[in-house]
């Protein structure tokens, strides 16, 4: 399994959004992951909701969200119409951020070699272009 | 519903056939629930008429189109427990609260899946895309074992559990099948052919997942009093329970559990208020239904309801401890991986036998059962059943 994962084609996926969420996208755009903060307690809260569960509090404020970490994942194999020919690979995986604890996001892993990816692994998200906003994937740092 | 004697009881147990998926058609969904109905009414001895009182869970059916369907005059419960799978065993909690306020006499629980054109295991890609949903689209997470894969590989990476212990759970749930004539998978497995399989979602491979079956079931629930006169033995509903938390939420719907949490099934807080209801310690638990959708997860409950200490549920299982004559004998029906799979009420109608005494693999005298619902979005429910009052 030392392919590398694959890179899906997201330029079709319309992304829905509430006023809740919208901001993680809007941050997007201009390449930043951004992750929000309850103003009262400091509890982050995700996905992006009307109310803090810690405190109650509705406003939050967006802040950068760090570094990112993977915490788990699991490797798909993907196959074409060949079911003989050897898959592909898709590595969904769930990430923590250095400076938002408590919030994991899961997307996918692309351009990795499969055999490589490992709990603790720094990432980057890069943001890739959908329907109707960019969207956050993961890449294995250095 | 809690310690001293129970209210209420299951005193009929009706099923139709188990299909291989899709092949139910071109029966419907509900005929198949009507005809399930119809079996647990009449090993109950009742007549359909005298059903007052309906209970689901996982959202339930179209209970007008099942009154319509079976004529049905007065029904004067009708309730569902708002959850998925995991709302299975608190079904049963529903029913008992009906009949012991009096609200209905004839309580039928219900669960069916039918899965012609859509599965259960592609569930989370065919719900519509929303904005607390979009990214498990992204990362290209489809059903619920590619999900709960993550927190499969965080148990492993936490507590060293290992790919061999998923392997006895399949193989143990293989050779209580072999005895029996309507399970799916009844070949018995090595471990060399487990370690063989192929990975379908890193760590959980073809064998970790269960089967996907068309079929219903259905129990019929009355007061303890009056299921003394009635034809079966009555098997007692001794407590059951219901807890949501926010540390679990919508489970590996989310992925924001709790840092503990997310190692587990979901089931520790429901475990430990069903136990504090009944007052039964899990070494009281003769026999144990456990909600097997995925191998992994067999374990994880094991752990939570207190068979074994947290991360020690794979030495638990490898020590042989699930299998018939261990410690705690686990789905000696082959449960969802080699039985059938019907939503966990498979599970029940097994609890049903082995406390009626007439269980295919019977463990010998069994006076209690534990029966759990599925690890997935809260809340989650369990239940202890038992054959005296």
């Amino acid at each position: 399994m030392s392919a590398l994962s694959i890179r899906p084609d997201f330029s079709a996926l319309e992304i829905p959004m509430d006023s809740w969420s919208e901001p993680f996208w809007q941050a997007g755009a201009q390449g930043r992951v951004v992750m929000p903060r309850c103003i009262t307690c400091g509890t982050f809260r995700w996905p992006a909701g009307p109310f803090c569960p810690a405190c109650h509090t509705q406003d939050v404020e967006w802040v950068d969200a760090g570094q990112a970490r993977i915490y788990s994942f699991t490797v798909l194999p993907v196959r074409g119409a060949d079911k003989e020919a050897p898959p592909d690979y898709r590595v969904p995986t769930l990430v923590t951020f250095d400076n938002a604890p408590g919030v994991r996001l899961v997307s996918v892993l692309v351009d990795a070699p499969v055999d490589q990816v490992a709990i603790g692994a720094e990432v980057t998200v890069e943001w890739v272009k959908g329907a109707n906003a960019v969207l956050p994937v993961f890449r294995l740092d250095g | 519903m809690s310690a001293g004697k129970a209210a209420a009881a299951i005193v009929g147990s009706g099923s139709t056939p188990y299909y291989f998926r899709g092949e139910s058609a071109p029966q419907t969904l509900l005929e198949l629930v009507d005809k399930a109905i119809f079996a647990a009414v009449a090993d109950a001895g009742l007549t359909i008429d005298e059903v007052d009182g309906l209970a689901f869970y996982a959202f339930g059916f179209d209970t007008a189109m099942i009154i319509e369907q079976l004529g049905l005059k007065n029904v004067t419960f009708a309730h569902c427990v708002s959850s998925f799978g995991s709302g299975m065993a608190g079904m049963l909690d529903l029913a008992a609260m009906g009949v012991a306020t009096g609200r209905a006499k004839t309580i039928v629980c219900v669960g069916a899946t039918q899965q012609v054109g859509r599965r259960v295991g592609q569930a989370l890609g065919s719900f519509a895309a929303s904005p607390d949903n979009i990214f498990h689209r992204i990362a290209g997470l489809q059903g619920p074992g590619q999900a709960l894969a993550l927190q499969v590989r965080r148990h492993m990476h936490k507590y060293g559990t290992r790919r061999e212990a998923f392997g006895e759970v399949v193989m143990s749930s293989r050779a209580n099948a072999a005895t029996r004539e309507t399970a799916f998978r009844r070949k018995p497995l090595t471990l060399e052919e487990y370690i063989a399989s192929p990975m379908l979602a890193d760590p959980l491979c073809r064998l970790d997942f269960c089967l996907e079956n068309d079929g219903a079931l259905a129990f019929v629930v009355t007061s303890a009093e009056r299921a003394a006169d009635m034809p079966q033995k009555p098997v007692y509903i001794a407590g059951a329970s219901q807890v949501g938390t926010s540390d679990l939420g919508r489970a590996f719907f989310w992925f924001g559990q709790s840092e503990d949490m997310f190692t587990t099934a979901g089931a520790g807080p429901t475990a430990e208020r069903l136990y504090a209801l009944t007052g039964y310690r899990p070494e009281d638990i003769d026999v144990a239904l456990i909600y097997d959708h995925f191998s992994p997860l067999v374990i994880m409950q094991l752990e939570d309801y207190g068979f074994c200490k947290r991360g020690e549920g794979g030495p638990f299982v490898e020590s042989g401890a699930i299998r018939m004559g261990g410690t705690i004998p686990v789905n000696p029906h082959g449960g969802h991986l080699s039985d059938a799979y019907v939503v966990g009420m498979t599970h029940i109608r097994e609890a049903v036998e082995q406390l009626r005494g007439v269980a295919v693999n019977q463990v010998p005298g069994a006076k209690t059962a534990l029966v759990t619902g599925g690890p997935a979005p809260t809340p989650m429910t369990g239940a202890i059943l038992r054959n005296e009052r």
